[in-house]
Parts: C-alpha cells; structure tokens; sequence
C-alpha cells in the first residue's frame, strides 16, 4: 500500500437493478484526507459513498482499504463510519445508549465501556445530554450525537452525507470548524458528499466533482475554483459565461466571434460574471437586466455572444436598462476548459 | 431499499405460502367446484340451475337490495352525521367519534342479539306502538328484511361515518366558504362543492358497507332467522341442511363476484363523475 | 335557536342513540330478574351475570376463543412481521403478489373461507378441530397484522438499520435491536386488533366448529336458539366491557389509533 492509496476504488461499477450509477470509477484517497464528493442529484455521489461503507454490492471493480480488499467485506465489518443526512439515531435509545451502542456490539463493556463513551459525548460538547432521547434535541445536537457515534468507533474512514445541508446558516458554520477539529485531532480519513460547491470548496482538502457516474474532475479547492476542467465543472462553480472554442473563435449563439486577444489552445472558455471587463472593450451589449448584490452589482448584457453576465464592484456608478455598453472577455482572465459538453 | 432478494424471499415465503395454502388454494378449489359437471369437463349448468329457482333468485335480489339500500342509506345518515361531527370543537370532535368507533370493538352477536329485545313480540317497539295505541297485536318486526336492513345499517354505519369524517377533515377548509361566497345555496354547496371533494371517502366507505352486507352472517341468521334468508345464509343452509355442496360453491362465486363488482363499480362511478367535470 | 344550530345536536344525538343505544339495552336487561329477556327489566339481580360464570358450555368455548384470539394472532404476527418487514425494506421480486396473497383472507367472505378449509384441508388431510379452527383464524388475522405492523414499519426510517449495521450489528441483530424496539407500539396494536377480531369471528368458525369445540360467539348463538334468558344478554355485556376495556387502554398506552 503506498501512502496515496489508504482507500482505493479501482474500475468501480455500481448498479440498482440493472440501472448503472456508478461506471467505471477510479479514485485513491490519502490516509487523513478529507475529500468531497461534488456533484449534482443523481451523479452517483451517494452511490459511492454507500458502495464504500458496504452497504451496497459492488458489481464489478474493487474497494481497498488500508491494504485490504474490502469488495466482498460486509459492511459491519469494514470499520467504516457513517453519518448520515438523517442521523439515523435509534429514537428508542439515549444519546448515551446511541453512543455506546457499536462498542458494546464490539464487546466493551463496564469502566472502558463508560470512559469511551463519556470521552466521546464530551469531544462534541454533549456530556450533559446523555440521558435525553434523540428527539429531545435540535437537529445540530442530534448531527453531533449521530458524529460521536461514528468516532467512539475509531474507523478507518468517515462518511459523512450531506453533513451540513440540514442545519441553519449559524450552525451550518460551526459544524464546519467541528469537523474540521475533529479531523485535525483524530487523523481519520473524511469522505463527505455534497451538492453545494461552497461546503466542498470551504471543508475539503480534495474535491471530486462527479458527473453521470463518473469523475468530472479531483483537485484542491484552488484547482477546481480557479482551473475547471469541463464546461460542467465551470459551471457547477460558478462560471457563467462558458463558451467553446472552434479554431481560436468562440462558438456563441450569435455565430463565430474572433477574440480581442490571443486565443488560448482549448475546448472552450470560461469566465466569471467577475471576469468581464466592463465600460471598455471591443464588443458592445445592451444592458437588459440589472441587480444589486451588496457589494456588487450584476448586469444581464444583450450581445452578439448571447446573454452576459458582468459584475463589478458595487461602488461604481449604476448603468440603466437599456443602456449601451463596452465590454471584453479577456482571454487571458478565461479558465481553460480541455473538455466541452 | 435492501437488494438481497433471496433474504426478502425467506422474510415473505412463509406468510404468503401459508395464506396461499390454508387460504388461496381451498378457495379457489371451492369455487372451481361450481363449474365442474358430474360427467367431468366443465359447464356451467350450477348456475343455470341455481338461478332458475325461484327461492334462490328471491335470496340473491334481496341480497342485492338489502346491501344497496344500507349503502345509500348509511350514506345519507353518514353525511349528516360526519359534517356534525366534523364541526365539533376538537375535544367534542374526539369523544364523538370514539362513540361512532365503540360498536366496532363490540361483538357482532351482542350488537345484533339487542335487536331482539327492541324489536321481539314483546319489545320496546311493540311496547310502545301498543301503548300509543297504534296497533293492537303486535307487529312482527323481527325474522323480516325490516329486521335484517336495521341490524346491518347499525353493523355497518360506522365504517360509513369515519370514512366520511376523514374525507371531510381532508376537505380543503376554506372550499364551502368559497362557495357561500361565490353564491351556492346549500343544496348547490353539497352537491358542487363537498360531494365531489369527498368522492374518495364516500367510495371508500360505500365499498366496506356494501361487501359488509353481502358478507355479514350473524345478522341474518338471527334477524333474518330460517325464513328471510341472504346469500350468506342461504349457503350456509345449502352445506348444513341440504349437503349441498355445488349450490354452496355457486353461492361463494357470487359472493366474490359481486365484491369484487362492487369494488370496481363505486370506483368506475367516481372516475367517471371526475371526468364528466375536467371536460371543458 | 334556528333550525340549522339544532341540526347538529339532533343528528348526533339520533345517529349515536341509533348505534349505542341498542348496546345500553343489553347492559341493563343483564340485570334483570326476570326468567326471559326483557326490557325494561324486570326487577333487579345479579343472577344473569352469575350464571354466566357456571354455563359450562361458556368457560369451554370461552378458553378456546381466548386461546384462539391469542394463539392465533400470535401466530400472524410470527409470519406477518417478517413479511411486512420484506415488503417494506426490500426490493422483493413478486411483492404485489405477496400483498394480495397475505391480505386476501380480509376480501373474501369469512363463509367462505371456512368451508373451504373444511372442505378441502379438515377433511382429507384428517385434520383436528382445535388445529383448523387455529389455522383458519391466523389466516384470518394475518392481513391485520400485516397492514399494521407495515404501517409501523413505514413510519420508521430504514436508515437506522444501516446505520446499526455500520456499528457491527447483523442485519438480524439489526431487526431486534433496533427495528424491533421501535415498532413495539404498532405490534401492539396489530395484537389487539387481531384479538378483536379473532374473538368476535363467527362466520370463519361457523363450519369448523365440531362437537364440543366451538369458540364464544358461536356458542352464544347456539344457546340463544335453545334458551330465551338474558345470560346471553350479560355474556355480551361482559364481553363488550372487556374489549371497550382493552380498546381503551391501548389507545391510552399506545396510540392504537395511530396504526389502525
């Protein structure tokens, strides 16, 4: 096992029934990483994520963990956490009770049973809950409850789906810095699934954004908010101005248009609304729709290109609908895009 | 969702092969029995013959009657019955509706056993049309359709009413209102209004009225006694008296026929209502 | 007061003298002293109710109701529980099939089925009465048993079984540990409702029924054919206390309504 490889999933196929969800998916994970799977509803990210913690057969390909193949495991054997979107806390039991249930499954019992089980409510801040039953608690307590119950069982891997997208903005940011703090004090590998960009690009050391079953894209924050690969990615980031390339042209809806600098070599191109010059330039637009942002401000242009989205700072005096203005796409702002769908 | 189909087999089989064994298979038999002729092959002459009968075309209209005039009946009462129940306060609302609920939990045999007493030769209906001065031997109310149409529309007015109440609490709240507003009379508001919005519940409890009717025994055996007969009746009279086990399995085909008829009949009519009002 | 504000106290009062009052006469001719059944009772005595207790055809066919209603709802829950579990958790092959078979019981005559079994099991295969009237009545049952214990089943999210699989458990250990606890209720429920129904079922009985073995109801109406007293009239009492009894506590203990 070499250290980029502490969870291996080689040519991994997934399917429900006969329906395909997962085809062909490569991805090694480095002991302690903590990775996002990315993507849209029905990508597979799920599927994955539940073909890891050995809750769904792989049908064909293979799952390694720490230098075991782990395909065939069941799942109650894998060392394997999950939290899920739910919780999925036993509603009959106690938070002390759910905490302790997979150790006492492991055998522990009497004072080492108790210390791990207190060490444990009291790293998520709950050692005054212990007696309450799940449904006594908010959802933000609840998703800790559901935390501590993974981690007393020391796993190899944590999964964690959708971990945020059931709290409230406040908690949403604390939850954040927690599991950020439990994964720098305890080491273990996260794998956590999300739709929101903003989650993955805040929390994870790697993001693989997923795409029809199949990787779209892995890389740091930085690479897949900066350097998309595919017109997918950039627009799952942000990207709204997303063109191909055809012989140093773009291709738009208004036909062929030659860019005002040089044109890089590429499928296509994309720019933030952030990314358009705005005021100067060689092309014109019309100015169709406008709003204000806080900080900024976004225009809808009319052009030969199609729709424009622009945005600049706030600060700046405010153009009417209607209005003529210059802009530019500069080429040399553009994320390269090497695939195009 | 699990995937394991061979554990979901194991969990299932034993349930659905005993209904299918003790159950399934004994019933289709039994009705099978009807169509099969003495000389082998199979005819259906069982039916000819058991319709050509007089007493056994009596027992199936009355049958048929009986359990369409509880339904329609229960159906009037249960309205009236469900919309004052439905604007109760909520504590009222509850205590009411467990009373509506308490006969179900009661024994069949007691419920039909005190109409005995209220309609008998010398029962309180008797009683008191005497003392009123209104006849001067007694009526004979009981062994009559009479006795049997007031014991099942008390068997079976409940299942009308709740299903009624909870199509009416589903109602949107606001809809008669609306139509107060918009200018409907009562009549209109009924019939425009809360008729079609609570199809579904009156179906749903118009069926287990009627399939009730047609399959309930005791009220008929008592009420009915060895006279007034229905079609459960007279089939358990056709094995017990008669050995007559062709005619019984006639008698159970139609039965179910007529269940399952009726099913597909009140479901047919609530569609077609639906349809006839989404056409423009 | 004008016509409208007197229709819903006349109606409820109407509907509700119509389906209880029948029941409050069996109640109070159960005191009467009088020989035959009567109302207004003649006199009152305890008597009727006391006879219940030493009619030994009654204690008999009491015990078999009972052991009916318990056995055999017992054992439709042993079949349904499974079952229901499979229908709800499962992706099972043929799983409309299985619902129709297991609830069938419910659609088709009581009548019916009884003769059937009669006919074509209690005959050629010799089988004793206690056993066909047992069967007859789990059969009678288990689409009860299923509807409700499904019903539960679907009220609780499958994740926690997964999630109780993640921390070491069996799929099986999964069922009792986790599932099993929280479906208590809805189990509950089934039983009595299965009881209830198992105890008041005549119609399945009627042909199963032999010499000497014979459940409650059937045997309430075999008396009643021979003898006019109100013993019949205090048996039902009895028993309808009994079930109001049960009815109420559970609804009280366990939202019963919540499955039915």
């Amino acid at each position: 096992m070499s250290d980029a490889s502490y969870l291996s999933l080689e040519k991994l196929t997934l399917a429900y029934g006969d329906t395909v969800a997962v085809a062909d998916l490569d991805l090694d994970i480095r002991k302690g990483e903590l990775i996002a799977l990315l993507g849209p509803s029905g990508c597979g990210k799920t599927t994955t994520m539940r073909a890891i913690a050995g809750l769904l057969p792989v049908k064909s390909g293979r799952v390694r963990l720490d230098g075991a193949d782990m395909t065939r495991v069941p799942a109650n054997k894998r060392a394997v956490g999950l939290v899920f979107q739910s919780y999925a806390l036993f509603p009959h039991l106690s938070v002390y009770e759910n905490v302790a249930f997979g150790l006492k499954l492991k055998g522990m019992r009497g004072a080492e049973l108790d210390a791990k089980v207190q060490a444990g409510l009291k790293s998520v801040g709950l050692s005054s809950f212990a007696n309450r039953k799940p449904a006594e608690l908010s959802g933000g307590q609840q998703q800790r409850v559901a935390l501590a119950r993974s981690m007393v069982m020391e796993p190899k891997v944590l999964l964690l789906d959708e971990p945020l997208s059931n709290l409230d903005a406040r908690l949403r940011l604390e939850m954040r810095t927690e599991l950020q703090r439990v994964q720098k004090e305890t080491g273990v590998t996260m794998i956590f699934v999300t739709h929101d960009q903003a989650e993955a690009l805040a929390l994870a050391d790697r993001i693989v954004v997923m795409k029809g079953g199949a990787i779209e894209q892995i890389g740091t924050p930085e690479d897949i908010y900066n350097r998309p690969v595919s017109s997918f990615v950039a627009d799952f980031v942000g990207f709204e101005n997303i063109f191909p390339l055809e012989g140093g042209q773009l291709r738009t809806s208004g036909g062929l248009i030659e860019l005002s600098g040089e044109a890089p070599s590429a499928a296509g191109l994309a720019w933030r609304p952030r990314m358009v010059t705005l005021g100067t330039g060689p092309f014109r637009g019309t100015v169709r729709g406008t709003s204000f942002a806080g900080d900024s401000r976004e225009y809808l242009l009319d052009t030969s290109f199609g729709a424009i989205k622009a945005e600049v700072e706030a600060g700046l005096p405010a153009h009417a609908l209607g209005a003529d203005l210059l802009f530019d796409l500069p080429a040399e702002k553009a994320a390269l895009l090497s695939k195009f769908s | 969702m699990f995937q394991n189909r061979a554990e979901a087999l194991a969990l299932a089989l034993p349930a659905a092969l005993f209904a299918a064994a003790v159950f399934l298979v004994p019933v289709v038999i039994l009705l099978s029995d009807g169509f099969r002729s003495p000389v082998g092959g199979w005819t259906i002459s069982a039916y000819t013959d058991f319709f050509s009968n007089t007493l056994n075309q009596t027992v199936f209209l009355r049958t048929l009657k009986l359990g369409a005039l509880v339904t329609v009946v229960s159906a009037v009462i249960g309205y009236a019955a469900a919309f004052a129940i439905v604007n109760l306060e909520p504590g009222a609302k509850g205590r009411m509706t467990g009373l509506v609920v308490l006969p179900l939990m009661i024994s069949p045999v007691a419920r039909t056993y005190a109409w005995i007493v209220i309609l008998g030769r010398t029962g309180i209906v008797n009683q008191a049309f005497q003392a009123l001065g209104l006849t001067e031997a007694p009526l004979r109310i009981l062994f009559s359709e009479t006795a049997i149409f007031i014991g099942l529309l008390q068997l079976f007015l409940p299942l009308m009413i709740i299903s009624l109440i909870s199509a009416l609490e589903n109602m949107p709240r606001d809809a008669i209102p609306a139509a107060r507003v918009l200018g409907a009379n009562w009549f209109q508001v009924f019939w425009k209004v809360v008729l079609p919005l609570t199809k579904e519940g009156l179906v749903i409890g118009g069926t287990l009225v009627f399939t009730g009717c047609l399959t309930a025994y005791i009220t008929p055996a008592i009420l009915g006694g060895s006279k007034v007969l229905m079609l459960e009746t007279l089939l358990y009279q056709q094995v017990s008296v008669s050995n007559n086990f062709v005619s019984a399995s006639v008698i159970a085909f139609i039965l179910i026929v007529m269940s399952f008829a009726a099913n597909i009949l009140l479901k047919r009519v609530a569609t077609a209502r639906n349809k006839m009002r989404s056409q423009p | 007061m004008n016509a409208r504000s007197l229709f819903i106290p006349a109606t409820l009062f109407l509907v509700i003298a119509f389906l209880i009052g029948p029941f409050l006469i069996i109640v109070a001719a159960s005191f009467s002293a009088g020989e035959t059944l009567a109302f207004p009772p003649q006199g009152f005595s305890l008597r009727w109710i006391a006879k219940v207790f030493t009619v030994e055809s009654f204690q008999a066919s009491f015990a078999m109701s009972l052991f009916l209603a318990i056995g055999g709802t017992a054992a439709a829950l042993v079949l349904g529980i499974p079952a229901s579990y499979a229908l709800s958790r499962y992706k099972l092959p043929g799983a409309e099939i299985v619902r129709t078979v297991v609830s069938a019981p419910i659609i088709v005559p009581g009548i019916i089925v009884g003769l059937a079994l009669l006919r074509y099991i209690v005959v050629p295969f010799q089988v004793g009465i206690t056993l066909a009237l047992f069967v007859a009545h789990t059969a009678l049952v288990l689409p009860y048993a299923v509807r409700v214990v499904s019903a539960s089943l679907d009220n609780l999210r499958s994740d926690i079984e997964e999630a109780a699989v993640l921390l070491g458990s069996s799929r099986l250990g999964a069922f009792f540990r986790v599932v099993m606890p929280n479906i208590r209720g809805g189990i509950m429920s089934a039983f009595i409702l299965g009881f209830v129904t198992s105890f008041n079922q005549v119609p399945v009985s009627l042909f199963l029924s032999g010499p000497g073995v014979r459940t409650l109801p059937v045997d309430m109406i075999a008396y009643m054919e021979i003898v006019f007293d109100p013993s019949v009239a205090a048996l039902s009492s009895l028993l309808a206390f009994l079930s109001i009894g049960i009815v109420f506590a559970a609804e009280r203990f366990l939202g019963f309504s919540r499955y039915v």
